[in-house]
């Protein structure tokens, strides 16, 4: 995709993003949104991990869980500065992440997926029971300043400009991860992700790059749970429990997770699903896993691949047929 | 102090008391072509693996250039202009061909890798499906393209295990001499494990042959083929 395209559409996106802010009334709504929009983000940074590393965590709910309770404890502290803060959770969930990233990623299927779930489970117990630091199972509040690099939290918690400023995170996002995937990085994580052993004989170093996609997507996941705490005001053990990782990859799943684009939008979907299905079926979730299931079945690369290719005109299956004319 | 490009002396590999290789010593002068023969089994792609460290030695030695590389892993082999291709098609299914042969070609030229890979491309005329996903290709072009990752970056040595595997007789001739023309041209000097004898004597300055992991012949093609234990254990009396 040329840089021209990428720009284009994370331009359009940021205008669809006004557009909403600015014609959807609805506080109820907008706040509906941007809860989805904050889990757009968060499946982003699980989706990268399976498109670049091929590699499912089912423990990412740890990255997005410790962002927000890191920010609870420092603010509460009061060590330094929020803004200071949010620089330095990050910071430290992507140098720890890519610590963990160098031992687990040597790991390979469904033992580091099984990782992924132990550590995470590992923080979820400690938070629980860790009355004193975290509050427990009851959790903590995470109290914000009266001004956040210069914004005040008047202005920060009308539901247009939250859903704003979450939007513009996840665009920012997936417009950042389309310009760094093109690069070298890219086809690097792209080659040991296909055929490990042939990089290594193509001159490339496998580990390194594995371990910095497992640390840039815990940092993505780190941001969404910092939005998150925006939005609410407070964190919980829930916020670091599988399941939360688990919703996580359903969305990266129906969106499809071989289009940037394609997380974001199964959170979108996800959220509408869970909105519309929940006003009049209490076991909304059983209907959404056999729209779950449809999708797999039907398009295995998600609604982005199933977008794709109606964009393309024809099915995918359809491609195989006009090979042999041009295989050699 | 001798010009072999490539020098493995006294190599073994054993698992446990099986001796896959006893005692291998080879040479490679630059710009030679030499093939590597044998009954299945009898060590060749193990001596490929040697040299390329992707196996551990349980003895011996591998230069590169007059260089030991003996202890280097596979990544700082290829950065010295070590490369290989290998017997069962192994690219990147999912990786545009270009995108893929430019990687391939950073790690021995960064500033060139765009002309390099271009100018494999167009030599193992793989051009036309250059912005193809891998694992669209048909089965020719995949093994051109196995082909085409380990020749791009001009190395100054080539292994290559049953390059011609499963083509036909007349695409393995074809592409036999279009690997001899090209590697010339470039100055690759090359190790060539292969089956099809006559590839193999067609192309090769010099053949070794293999059995039980170790050399029973080595020389010329035409003293090889004349070597008596060489057409009792492998050639067959038709040879």
């Amino acid at each position: 995709m040329t840089i021209f395209r990428i720009g284009l559409g994370a331009a359009c996106a940021l205008a669809v993003g006004g557009a909403v802010a600015a014609l959807v009334g609805s506080g109820t709504v907008l706040s509906l949104l941007t809860q989805a929009v904050v889990y757009a983000v968060f499946a982003s940074g699980v989706g990268l991990l399976l498109k670049q590393n091929g590699m499912v965590s089912f423990g990412h709910a740890l990255y997005f869980g410790v962002s927000g309770y890191a920010m609870g404890i420092a603010l509460e502290l009061g060590w330094m500065p929020a803004e200071l803060a949010v620089v330095a959770t990050l910071a430290a969930v992507a140098v720890s992440a890519f610590v963990v990233g160098l031992v687990i990623v040597r790991v390979p299927g469904v033992a580091f997926s099984m990782m992924t779930l132990a550590i995470g489970q590992m923080f979820y117990l400690t938070a629980s029971r860790s009355r004193g630091l975290t509050g427990g199972a009851d959790g903590m509040n995470v109290n914000w300043p009266a001004t956040l690099f210069g914004v005040p939290q008047s202005l920060l918690h009308q539901p247009a400009v939250l859903f704003l400023v979450c939007w513009c995170a996840m665009v920012l996002v997936v417009l950042g991860l389309g310009l760094l995937l093109r690069g070298r990085f890219g086809s690097v994580t792209e080659a040991v992700r296909d055929n490990e052993e042939r990089a290594r004989f193509i001159g490339v170093r496998t580990l390194l790059p594995r371990a910095a996609i497992y640390a840039l997507s815990a940092t993505i996941a780190a941001l969404a749970g910092m939005l998150s705490v925006l939005n609410t005001g407070f964190i919980s053990p829930e916020a670091l429990h599988w399941s939360v990782s688990g919703v996580a990859l359903m969305m990266v799943v129906v969106g499809g997770y071989k289009a940037l684009w394609g997380p974001p939008l199964g959170a979108i979907v996800y959220f509408l699903f869970k909105d519309v299905l929940g006003d009049w079926a209490s076991h909304w979730m059983a209907i959404f896993g056999v729209a779950l299931i449809t999708v797999i079945v039907f398009s295995p690369t998600g609604l982005a691949g199933a977008l794709q290719r109606l964009r393309r005109g024809r099915p995918a299956a359809s491609a195989p047929a006009t090979r042999p004319a041009s295989a050699h | 102090m001798n010009d072999y490009v490539l020098q493995a002396e006294d190599v073994a590999i054993h698992y446990g008391g099986v001796m896959a290789l006893d005692g291998v010593s080879l040479t490679l002068a630059r710009g030679q072509i030499r093939g590597l023969i044998g009954p299945n089994g009898a060590g060749k792609s193990t001596v490929i693996d040697a040299i390329t460290g992707r196996r551990r030695l349980t003895r011996g030695s591998v230069h590169l250039g007059g260089q030991d590389v003996t202890t280097l892993g596979v990544v700082e082999r290829r950065a010295r202009g070590l490369s290989r291709s290998f017997q069962r098609t192994s690219i990147f299914g999912q990786m545009r061909v270009r995108r893929q042969v430019e990687l391939a070609a950073h790690s021995m030229n960064p500033q060139g890798c765009v002309a390099d890979a271009e100018a494999v491309l167009q030599e193992l005329e793989l051009l036309p499906r250059a912005d193809d996903v891998a694992e669209d290709l048909g089965y020719g072009e995949q093994r051109r393209l196995d082909l085409a990752l380990a020749l791009v970056g001009r190395p100054t040595v080539l292994l290559l295990d049953e390059p011609m595997a499963g083509l036909s007789v007349k695409e393995s001739l074809d592409l036999a001499r279009h690997l001899k023309a090209l590697t010339q041209r470039w100055n690759v000097s090359v190790l060539l494990v292969e089956h099809d004898m006559d590839v193999v004597f067609g192309i090769s300055d010099a053949v070794t042959v293999f059995e039980l992991g170790r050399v029973i012949a080595s020389g010329e093609p035409a003293a090889v083929r004349a070597d008596p234990r060489v057409r009792e254990a492998y050639l067959g009396s038709a040879a």
